[in-house]
């Protein structure tokens, strides 16, 4: 269980989280909707402890993010995938993904270059292993950035707008991808602005609106008129990201 | 023949003074580039007291010269802490000292280059401070300073010249005796210069071929 208790995050004067409970149990998928600066990415950070928080309590399956012995712990079970996918740009795509198996969870490099294949080739890049990011299209790089998430066998997903540097026809591929993990049970908290697909793949939508959560709810209660939408704030974000 | 003619054995003269120049490059160059690393990783992970430490001695290392560096290490260490250095002894230490603070300068800009979300991405699957050094800060720093350190180690190839007046038979000494005794300066410092020369070269292209190598993944193709 990924749990966040009343998390505050102060950036100088400005508060970007105010106050966020959270609770993702396994096999979950939830979605983080709201306008940017709303305090998405930050939240995602706050899990996988590259913030400091600056009140509450951020616990993965138990492991507390905020003691350092811990922390370690925490972060083997969890993988996140970045907005702009933070590849490493001097190794090849299966180089990026074996990294962290090798070092981490002391993999032979055989066995785990060899799943980085498996890996590569389940996301439609078994001809690009020896890539570097470099010589890799947008969807490309994020796809191994996935692979790169998924070689740890994390418990919980992490995406920080995974596609929001992506043009639609790659998004759309990174979307796919997406869609069959969340269907094969993978537990993921998806941070995004793809609000159609958040609505397919989603059990749960948050929307954090000035670093608050206003509201969480299953999904279909969420577009539902008496739920989600009652909220003026919900339903103003609603139709101004559908005009656009 | 003459005392003063060019006798063959003057060439084995040349060959050794370049080998004591060369094995004090190599030499100087490599601790130069080991304190130097160590140096910048220091200030990597701001090492508190030592990074300052470490800044200031860079600082005064590279703003003051070489040669009064040398000579304070040869005339006034001796004097003042009463212990014996050898000429070499002292040209190891003021050589390895300079190189040491311009490889600290290049590895500091090479270390501040590389984007910080690399290092979360690395961070954040659980790799160690070290372990983010070993593999993803370090082979892209060295990728990006050897340039710079190549051009360094050429300049300083030259720098080692300045030994000889303390006594050193390096090249550069071998040359002054040569000089001295056949009174040709014309052919003596062409020669030692030519020898200078394709040294300076190898080291040059030693680099390019390390660089090619090493910047494999951003192979560049020019506009």
């Amino acid at each position: 269980m990924l749990k966040a208790e009343s998390v505050r995050k102060v950036f100088g004067t400005t508060t970007v989280l105010d106050g966020v409970d959270l609770t993702i149990q396994p096999g979950e998928v939830v979605s983080i909707l709201g306008s940017s600066g709303s305090g998405k990415s930050t939240l995602i950070r706050c899990i996988n402890g590259l913030e400091k928080l600056d009140g509450g309590r951020v616990t993965v399956d138990d492991f507390d993010v905020s003691k350092p012995r811990e922390l370690a712990e925490a972060r083997k079970r969890s993988g996140t995938v970045f907005q702009l996918f933070n590849l490493y740009p001097h190794m090849t795509a299966v180089q990026n993904i074996a990294l962290a198996p090798i070092e981490v969870l002391k993999r032979p490099r055989a066995e785990a270059e060899a799943e980085a294949r498996n890996l590569l080739a389940s996301v439609g890049l078994a001809d690009r292993a020896e890539a570097y990011p470099a010589q890799l299209s947008g969807g490309q790089r994020q796809r191994v950035g996935i692979c790169r998430a998924l070689a740890m066998k994390p418990r919980y997903l992490l995406l920080d707008e995974v596609t929001s540097a992506l043009d639609p026809e790659m998004t759309a591929e990174v979307l796919s991808i997406l869609a069959k993990l969340a269907a094969e049970g993978t537990t993921m908290l998806f941070v995004t602005h793809e609000i159609e697909f958040a609505r397919t793949i989603s059990t749960r939508i948050v929307f954090l609106d000035k670093g608050k959560l206003l509201v969480d709810l299953p999904t279909d209660q969420f577009f539902a008129p008496a739920g989600g939408l009652a909220q003026p704030r919900i339903a103003q974000f609603l139709t101004k990201m559908r005009k656009d | 023949m003459r005392y003063a003619e060019f006798t063959w054995f003057d060439l084995v003269l040349l060959a050794q003074g370049l080998g004591v120049t060369l094995g004090l490059f190599l030499a100087t160059s490599l601790i130069g580039l080991l304190v130097g690393s160590a140096w910048a990783v220091i200030r990597f992970y701001r090492v508190p007291v030592l990074t300052q430490v470490v800044t200031f001695l860079a600082e005064l290392l590279k703003n003051s010269p070489v040669l009064v560096q040398l000579f304070l290490i040869f005339f006034g260490v001796p004097a003042f802490f009463r212990i014996n250095l050898t000429p070499v002894d002292a040209a190891l230490i003021t050589l390895s000292g300079n190189t040491a603070a311009f490889v600290y300068v290049i590895a500091v800009s090479a270390i501040e280059s590389i984007g910080r979300d690399q290092v979360e991405a690395a961070r954040v699957f659980g790799l160690s401070r070290w372990q983010v050094l070993r593999h993803v800060i370090a082979p892209q720093a060295l990728a990006f300073s050897i340039g710079p350190l190549t051009g360094l180690l050429v300049n300083q190839l030259q720098v080692t010249s300045l030994i000889s007046v303390i006594g050193v038979l390096d090249l550069a000494k071998i040359g002054n005796i040569l000089n001295l005794r056949t009174l040709k300066p014309f052919i003596v410092w062409t020669a030692v210069g030519l020898l200078y020369y394709l040294a300076a070269k190898a080291i040059a292209y030693l680099g390019a071929r390390a660089e090619r190598r090493l910047r494999a993944h951003s192979a560049w193709k020019g506009l």
